[in-house]
């Protein structure tokens, strides 16, 4: 078991290697990261006049938008192109025949080149992540910068309100916390706003001007830093293998990269649209033959329903997805590509090569 | 017996000429231990598909192979078992060490003992000036030689070498023929199929001639090539006629009837030709630009 467990890891380092030592995937690659990474400045050009607080949130928006679509886009092509070729180009090579011929099984040589490609996907998410989390950052600091002008224009001592009204917050916050008789408490606030008044005339119109200022900040952090956006990025992560298990699956019986290529894509695209076919079939009620109804159980049971991971849309227009609903579709991943797994491995081990 | 096959049969339908392609005809084969096999016959004959069930790569639809013992598809077979393809491709983005270090690892070889193994074997090869160099930069022989390291790298007892020398230059050749002359002394079983009648007569002990699927004839080369109807006896000098017929003429004292001797001068092949030119050359004009420490 460990034995084998070696061999496929050795076989998935190799893949990975090659794939990280092909021109082609790096260019593709750095590409999506600049891509992504630009992904500010394109929101700024494709929101022309929203430059404004209130507005904001519609470029920070944007930018998770086009990050994330730009990670499910990239990704996938990386994840077809480099699986479509994984066992044509082994072929055509030989050097099947030497893996082979070595003690090998065909189905460590298969889920060695599956690990292999699922590193390369798992390396290029990570990065293209980064580069989405490190656009984030730029916008955010655009953000904080932008409302530091918008405040610091509204009153020319902006900064030391910020510090004062910060510091008599922690005072006050100080002198809850040390509980006791409500009355005393009160006393003492009310002291503390006194010492406040004495240092600033228009105490109460700062403490409000800073107040909006804290608020805004806050939603702009709130946005950005939005701990759903690792389920969005894993359950994009969770497509894309999903993606290289069925072009893996293809191309254990396809003679050529271009039908796994097309083939994956058709299957991509069914999988987006079952569900929308299902639902129009059974809004028409009566209507439905059951040749039709047994068409659609087939299509969902044999096409994985990628339209599910659309849940990704939610996170990024700011709905709560609990924990959970992200982990039944993982499992659901999981599953399906197990599914996948054992099907390609049992049409390998009879493939003539 | 290191290989052994009974009526091992492999057909191909062809679909669209709804005919089949019989690819190897019920062969019977033994291979002992500690041989030297040759595989000849012209492209299609069956040799390269022999190689192929033997490694368990293509499923026969009748008969059965064993390699010591084993159904060639099993693991413990293909520990005793090394394989060097038909014009090998191998990584072409790993070096020299990298590919060996790949191979090694999936034959369950690892840590120190791989990296002596592989120090062994580039010596075995001579390639220790493409250690470092990415394959995709090695000629046809180097390739053949990784090859020939990455098939030994577990230390197997037996080697299917298909075509060896297939685009090889001479010079390459003969490296490779003296390998598996090396390889032989060591007390390895090689099975190997060429075109190149004259290295298989150099370094083989018995060979089998496949035409159209069929092994159509087996045998030591001893057996098949000598004409024991004649004897050669070489003199060393220049034999005049004067000479020849005093020859003839004890010959002839002897019973030998002096109508069947003939006199020649022995010819060196073309090919002992070459070599003998080119071996007393470097092996490359490419020099290393990297700064001496």
């Amino acid at each position: 078991m460990i034995a084998s467990l070696y061999r496929i890891i050795a076989i998935g380092r190799n893949t990975l290697t090659e794939a990280v030592r092909q021109k082609v995937l790096s260019v593709l690659l750095v590409f999506a990261v600049v891509l992504v990474g630009c992904s500010v400045l394109v929101s700024q050009i494709a929101t022309p006049g929203l430059d404004a607080i209130g507005l904001f949130d519609a470029q920070i928006k944007f930018v998770k938008d086009f990050g994330c679509g730009a990670i499910g886009l990239f990704g996938f092509f990386i994840a077809v192109l480099s699986t479509a070729q994984l066992i044509p180009q082994e072929l055509h090579n030989r050097t099947v025949y030497t893996i082979l011929a070595k003690p090998v099984r065909r189905s460590e040589f298969l889920l060695g080149k599956f690990l292999g490609v699922v590193l390369l996907v798992a390396l290029c998410t990570a990065i293209m992540s980064a580069a989405f989390g490190l656009s984030l950052y730029w916008q955010e600091m655009r953000g904080l910068a932008y409302a530091d002008a918008i405040y610091g224009g509204m009153a020319h001592n902006f900064p030391e309100l910020v510090d004062k009204v910060h510091q008599y917050e922690a005072e006050a916050a100080v002198i809850q916390a040390g509980g006791g008789d409500s009355a005393i408490q009160m006393r003492k606030i009310e002291a503390l706003n006194d010492k406040y008044r004495a240092q600033e005339t228009n105490w109460e119109g700062a403490k409000n001007l800073v107040e909006d200022y804290d608020h805004d900040v806050r939603l702009i952090q709130e946005q950005i830093r939005d701990p759903q956006l690792i389920e969005a990025i894993l359950l994009l992560f969770a497509k894309l293998i999903m993606t290289t298990g069925i072009a893996l699956f293809i191309s254990t019986f396809a003679t050529s990269s271009i039908f796994t290529i097309i083939t994956t894509f058709l299957i991509y695209l069914i999988g987006h649209l079952e569900n929308i076919a299902r639902e129009v079939w059974l809004q028409r009620g009566a209507e439905i033959s059951i040749w039709q109804s047994g068409l659609a159980g087939l299509l969902s049971l044999l096409i994985p329903d990628m339209n599910s991971f659309t849940i990704v849309d939610e996170i990024l227009a700011g709905n709560h997805i609990p924990w959970s609903h992200t982990l039944d579709l993982l499992g659901y991943a999981g599953v399906y590509l197990i599914v996948l797994l054992a099907l390609s491995i049992a049409v390998f081990d009879y493939r003539e090569i | 017996m290191a290989v052994e096959t009974r009526g091992l049969t492999k057909r191909y339908p062809l679909t669209w000429k709804r005919k089949i392609l019989v690819a190897l005809d019920h062969l019977d084969l033994q291979v002992r231990s500690g041989e030297v096999f040759g595989l000849l016959g012209p492209n299609g004959s069956g040799k390269s598909t022999t190689l192929k069930m033997l490694l368990g790569l293509v499923i026969p639809n009748e008969g059965e192979a064993r390699i010591f013992g084993q159904p060639p598809d099993s693991l413990e077979a293909r520990r005793h078992v090394g394989f060097l393809p038909e014009n090998p491709y191998f990584y072409s983005f790993l070096n020299g060490d990298e590919t060996l270090r790949f191979y090694g690892k999936l034959c369950g070889v690892s840590g120190a003992a791989l990296e002596k193994r592989i120090e062994e074997l580039i010596d075995l090869v001579g390639l220790q000036n493409g250690r470092e160099r990415p394959l995709r930069s090695y000629s046809k022989g180097m390739l053949q030689r990784i090859g020939l390291a990455q098939a030994l790298i577990h230390n197997p007892d037996l080697l299917f070498l298909d075509e060896p020398t297939a685009g090889v230059d001479p010079l390459g050749s003969a490296q490779i023929r003296d390998l598996i002359l090396r390889l032989k002394k060591m007390g390895k079983t090689v099975v190997f199929s060429s075109h190149l009648l004259e290295q298989v007569q150099e370094v083989a002990d018995r060979v089998a001639i496949f035409s159209l699927g069929k092994k159509v004839l087996e045998g030591s080369l001893d057996s098949l090539l000598t004409e024991s109807h004649e004897t050669q006896v070489r003199i060393p000098g220049d034999l005049d006629s004067s000479r020849q017929e005093e020859v003839c003429r004890l010959l002839g004292q002897a019973g030998i009837d002096p109508a069947g001797i003939r006199f020649s001068r022995p010819r060196l092949s073309l090919e002992q030709l070459y070599l003998r030119t080119v071996q007393t050359q470097p092996e490359s004009s490419a020099r290393d630009s990297r700064p001496r420490l």
